[in-house]
């Protein structure tokens, strides 16, 4: 296995932590960017409906609207 | 001894080095696998990329 003696040289109680840890620190940094830098994770972390759906509700002030007799038909 | 018994500075053998190896590239196989299915639900869901 490659790479597979390099704990005869590096304490692996040094070596396994600093890995994990390395990989622990980078993915939170790029999931704390995403959520604060997109809209969509912040509204999936609120319950809200995904991208695909969001961009297709209605909101039910303009249904009302749409649905409320013309003055001119009255 | 043999050169495969020679305890290292840090204590392991060059086989107890290789076991720890294999452990730990399994582990890092299993965390991708999850990681990966978790970033295609992202991909559905979200408009990552699009």
């Amino acid at each position: 296995m490659i790479y597979g003696k390099m704990w005869c040289v590096v304490r692996p109680s040094l070596g396994v932590p600093l890995i994990i840890g390395a990989v622990a620190v980078g993915s939170f940094a790029v999931h704390l960017a995403l959520l604060t830098h997109t809209d969509w994770v912040p509204r999936f972390l609120n319950g809200g409906p995904p991208a695909a759906k969001a961009a297709m509700v209605v909101p039910a002030a303009d249904v009302a609207a749409a649905q409320a007799p013309k003055a001119d038909k009255l | 001894m043999s050169d495969k018994d020679r305890v290292w500075p840090t204590g392991l053998t060059e086989a107890e080095s290789e076991e720890l190896h294999r452990n730990l590239i399994q582990g890092t196989q299993f965390f991708g696998l999850i990681a990966a299915f978790a970033h295609l639900l992202a991909y559905i869901y979200s408009p990552w990329l699009g």
